[in-house]
């Protein structure tokens, strides 16, 4: 008699159970947007700063390895009391070390130039790319005008620009000096974030 | 054109101002109007989120007081109805970062072009309900069949009453259980409107289905065969100024027999 109850009880937890599952679905939604919201109000990062971030970190990385820019995922992720940025690109090819050395050749003509003309700040890489991008950083630019940055961002080139904002979007990825100094230290964490990254990468597309 | 400028308030917070908001704003659409939705609610926005708009905000109103922007710029178009635009609330400010005047000379410039301007008002009698109302010259004040609720809807309505500009104010009471009410458990909609005295523009059950639609990021309206999309719906029309009955919720089956059907439903949409 009790396994009979036991048995009935069984089956009306697991059919209810299974009604449950249905609305797990949008729990999942729901759980992700606000994931995603909560991100955004604690870092006061809008989808506009993000999306120039992502490009900004493309242009950055693309002259040391070769990325799938589609895959690229960036998300913030709360690990106890610390908040990590995570960074996910497949890697498609890596670069011969003849290519990575004219990207550095290249990023350091482009820094001399700069220095000589303030003015002549055509990039051959990253000018296209940026041009893409171009309405979201104008967006950004009217948006952050108005702070302290103003002056300093009519002086300087628009890639010290993006050094900039890239400073004030995350005090812990100190892009300015991967940039700044394209000596061989930071080139080799770059790779070395994007061979963990894209393992991850993978890991998610499977 | 000169649209008409709609608070939607409450005094007591969680009682559904928002979602109202984006239910009436969303059916007033889907019936043709040209609609716009501001979150008043500055430094708590929550407005986009029922909207499943949150990833499309670049400025805020905020930006357009302080004229970062023009309020053409700052109005989010709807991903699905093309007349419903969100002008949302800054999450990183205050409510000191609007002033009442500034508000209203928004609600002025949106009437020009638009059929209907309905302001989600923040919960409480402070600065941000005072700047919500200063635009509006109507007022829907939401409550729930609850003591606190409807305390708070009477002090509401007091204020609103003292205020020059609101011309008229109508009762949503949300979250009806009939099946409570029917068990004498909860006060009626009759209870309701005697004790405020006020007229009524909609009865909404409680749904579960708020639940799902708000984890999505659509609104019940959306949803046809919801009863409290259907109940928005009819607020919808009646804002419009037609004629709809009140939906009869006690009509509704014993409790169990509607728990089996739902059950059953759900699993047939599950397979």
């Amino acid at each position: 008699m009790r396994d009979l109850f036991a048995n009935l009880y069984s089956r009306v937890v697991s059919f209810f159970k299974s009604t449950e599952e249905i609305g797990e679905q949008t729990k999942e939604v729901a759980r992700n947007r606000l994931k995603l919201v909560l991100m955004q109000d604690r870092t006061n990062l809008t989808p506009a700063v993000l999306e120039r971030m992502r490009g900004e970190l493309i242009n950055l990385l693309s002259k040391y390895v070769e990325l799938d820019k589609e895959l690229l995922e960036l998300n913030f992720e709360q690990e106890g009391e610390q908040m990590a940025l995570m960074l996910s690109i497949p890697v498609v090819r890596a670069k011969t070390e003849e290519e990575i050395q004219k990207a550095i050749q290249e990023d350091e003509a482009l820094k001399n130039v700069a220095l000589a003309d303030d003015e002549d700040e055509n990039e051959e890489d990253e000018g296209k790319k940026e041009e893409s991008s171009e309405e979201s950083e104008e967006e950004v630019n009217e948006e952050e005008a108005s702070e302290d940055t103003k002056e300093e961002t009519a002086e300087k080139s628009e890639t010290e620009e993006n050094e900039e904002k890239e400073e004030e979007v995350n005090e812990e990825e100190s892009s300015e000096d991967t940039k700044e100094e394209t000596s061989e230290e930071p080139k080799e964490e770059g790779v070395k974030e994007e061979s963990k990254k894209s393992k991850k990468g993978n890991e998610t597309e499977k | 054109m000169t649209g008409r400028v709609i608070v939607i308030t409450s005094g007591k917070g969680g009682v559904g101002k928002t979602t109202t908001s984006a239910n009436i704003g969303t059916a007033l659409a889907k019936a043709g109007n040209k609609v716009v939705l501001i979150d008043t609610d500055i430094g708590l926005r929550n407005l986009d989120l029922l909207l499943g708009l949150e990833n499309r905000i670049v400025y805020t109103i905020v930006d357009v007081v302080e004229e970062r922007c023009k309020l053409k710029q700052a109005l989010v178009k709807d991903k699905k109805n093309p007349n419903l635009a969100l002008l949302a609330a800054a999450q990183t400010r205050d409510k000191s970062a609007v002033t009442e005047e500034q508000l209203k000379g928004i609600c002025e410039e949106l009437k020009k072009k638009y059929d209907f301007i309905l302001l989600d008002c923040p919960a409480g009698i402070e600065q941000g309900f005072q700047n919500a109302v200063a635009g509006a010259t109507e007022a829907i004040v939401v409550t729930t069949p609850e003591m606190s609720a409807v305390r708070d809807a009477d002090r509401i309505i007091g204020l609103l009453e003292a205020k020059e500009e609101i011309e008229s104010y109508k009762l949503l009471l949300n979250r009806v259980r009939p099946n409570l009410i029917k068990e004498n458990d909860m006060m009626s909609v009759e209870d309701v409107v005697e004790i405020l005295s006020c007229k009524l523009i909609g009865i909404i059950p409680e749904d579960t289905g708020i639940i799902t639609s708000t984890n999505k990021g659509e609104p019940i309206v959306n949803v046809e065969k919801s009863l409290a999309g259907q109940a928005y719906r009819n607020v919808a029309q009646r804002i419009m100024g037609e004629d709809v009955p009140f939906l009869e919720l006690d009509k509704q089956e014993n409790p169990i027999i509607a728990k089996i059907k739902d059950i059953f439903a759900k699993l047939k949409g599950k397979v």
